[in-house]
């Protein structure tokens, strides 16, 4: 066993996380759906055509609406939310390791600063439950969401839109809106399926989303080890290969998805703004159809993680049956 | 008509085709419903959905300073323009809102200038709805089906200024049947002259018909 499980979340953090994905993964591939129908034509047919891709989209937006109003009142009754939720505010530090973090890219730090950490390589008391990074897609998730979900139910709603804006001119910053959150929301889950998926320390998946925290143990009492962990990891074979791929999968989709958005006449881009598509229109098709691949990667790494917290229940089990023998298998759980 | 008539109003159809415009001359409306019947007569439009609908304003209500019977003056001059009808369709603007905000591309400008709807691609977002300044979008399936339980408006529909029969050289139903020729088709030049001819202001704002004729409002 390493000294990798730092940054540990409880049941409800990590079962809150797989139901948001799942939820947002439906969202996105809706939506983008609706807004890149050109594009993906394939993917509007498998969600049901012009008229089912809206009534999907409307109900996992219901879905998102109780999962975040579940999640809002979690967080203020029980100790646990509070406690964690003070963990996720920014603070000082976060400031100053985002600054280090710059001058660390340009050689002018020797070091990251602690807050800073996230990964392997430190002992797990060096590392925060969450980086300034991690803190960052916390909040930004959060705030976006939470936008998408008001503009969302505003536009659903014309009447009610109507009634609290009382312009056309404000109820189309509403539609424009949600349509350009979206796209933004879409190249931060790309970065963080990249970020979280491939990693070569936990390559292909970071599990501390997945595995609860009263699942991993408090101390490592079999072997008493010098270093943190990673030298003892060995680098799997293909992540060379697959991590370039998928940074390049994940940089088209990203660059596509935002291209695609302002050539593409009308909407959430006015057509007075918008360049003409034309050559370039194949190439953003293949490039939107990757970033859809990458959505893909993403919802599978999501399934993946709880078959791994599965596995890992399993082992912990035979383990508490065969006190000695499971010892050396726990570890591999991680591959 | 009379000929003492004919001498201040021309024919509402004053051309059909490519770079044609519709627009209304609320002053001559006299909120018949013709243009309503036919209408639905030549594209059996269902009973609960209306490609063109008059909209009365200011219902029994007298115009100020005599304009009563100058809506268009009377909105220009900004007074009250007292009961006035405007029949309200698509316009199939030049600067169509509904084609920039049709998340699929549903809405399309034509080359020849008339905005339409590709029924294949449509959503039932309703985003149009909220984006044209003349309600002209109708959702007639809105209560059917899926439409229903998610909210979602079915299939757009609206007015498609009758391209069938201008593609054969006849004008819009509506303005073919309207009795006082309140609803005038043709180029944006030869719009503005028959208005300037009847002496009949335009009734829409700057905005509004910036929306509508683009560049051409300057006729106005
Ligand atoms: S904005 Fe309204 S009136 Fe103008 S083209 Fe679209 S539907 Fe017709
Ligand atoms: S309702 Fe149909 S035509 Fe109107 S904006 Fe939505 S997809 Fe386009």
């Amino acid at each position: 066993m390493t000294n990798l499980d730092h940054g540990k979340f409880t049941r409800m953090t990590t079962t809150f996380h797989s139901l948001l994905a799942l939820d947002v993964f439906a969202l996105f591939f809706t939506g983008y759906a609706i807004m890149f129908n050109d594009h993906l034509w394939w993917l509007l047919v498998l969600m049901g055509g012009n008229v089912g891709v809206v009534a999907l989209h409307r109900i996992a937006g219901l879905g998102l609406v109780a999962l975040v109003t579940f999640w809002v009142v979690m967080m203020l009754i029980t100790d646990t939310g509070r406690s964690n939720f003070r963990k996720v505010v920014p603070t000082g530090d976060d400031i100053a390791a985002f600054v280090q973090d710059v001058k660390f890219m340009l050689g002018r730090a020797d070091e990251r600063h602690p807050n800073a950490r996230q990964f392997a390589g430190y002992d797990s008391d060096e590392v925060p439950l969450l980086s300034y990074v991690g803190k960052g897609v916390v909040f930004i998730f959060a705030i976006e969401l939470t936008l998408l979900v008001i503009s969302g139910l505003l536009i659903w709603s014309k009447t009610g839109l109507m009634q609290y804006f009382a312009t056309k001119t404000a109820a189309m910053a509403f539609v424009v809106f949600h349509g350009l959150l979206g796209i933004i929301m879409l190249m931060g889950v790309m970065f963080h399926i990249f970020e979280h998926g491939f990693h070569p320390a936990f390559y292909p998946l970071e599990t501390k989303a997945f595995i609860p925290r009263r699942m991993i143990p408090e101390s490592h009492d079999d072997e008493d080890v010098e270093g943190t962990g990673i030298e003892r990891l060995s680098l799997a074979p293909s992540w060379n290969l697959v991590a370039n791929l998928m940074g390049v999968l994940v940089t088209v989709g990203i660059v596509s998805v935002m291209t695609a958005s302002i050539v593409d006449e009308g909407y959430p881009v006015p057509r007075e703004l918008a360049v003409e598509g034309g050559v370039i229109e194949l190439l953003l098709t293949i490039g939107i159809n990757i970033g859809i691949f990458v959505l893909f990667v993403g919802l599978v790494l999501s399934l993946y993680g709880n078959v791994i917290r599965r596995r890992w229940e399993r082992q912990l089990q035979e383990q508490r049956e065969r006190p000695t023998a499971g010892d050396g298998e726990v570890a591999s759980a991680e591959d | 008509m009379s000929k003492s008539n004919q001498e201040v109003m021309g024919d509402g159809v004053m051309g059909v085709g490519e770079n044609t415009r519709i627009f209304p001359d609320v002053e001559a409306c006299i909120d018949c419903g013709g243009c309503v019947v036919a209408c639905k007569r030549t594209w059996d439009v269902p009973r609960d959905e209306q490609r063109i609908s008059i909209s009365t304003m200011l219902e029994g209500q007298e115009g100020e300073g005599g304009l009563n019977a100058s809506s268009g003056r009377a909105m220009e001059q900004g007074t009250s323009p007292g009961e006035t009808s405007i029949p309200m369709q698509c316009y199939h603007c030049d600067n169509a809102p509904c084609v920039s905000v049709c998340p699929t591309d549903s809405l399309v400008s034509m080359e020849d200038g008339f905005v339409n709807v590709r029924d294949s691609l449509c959503i039932g977002c309703q985003y149009c709805l909220s984006a044209c300044p003349f309600g002209a979008p109708q959702f007639p399936d809105s209560d059917e089906g899926v439409a229903d339980i998610v909210g979602s408006g079915g299939t757009m529909d609206k007015c498609t200024m009758c391209d069938e029969r201008q593609e054969v050289g006849k004008g819009p139903a509506c303005a073919e049947e309207c009795s006082t020729d309140a609803i005038l088709v043709g180029d944006a030049t030869q719009i503005a002259d028959e208005l300037e001819r009847r002496d009949s202001g335009v009734f829409f704002n700057d905005v509004a018909m910036e929306i509508i004729f683009g560049d051409d409002a300057e006729a106005f």
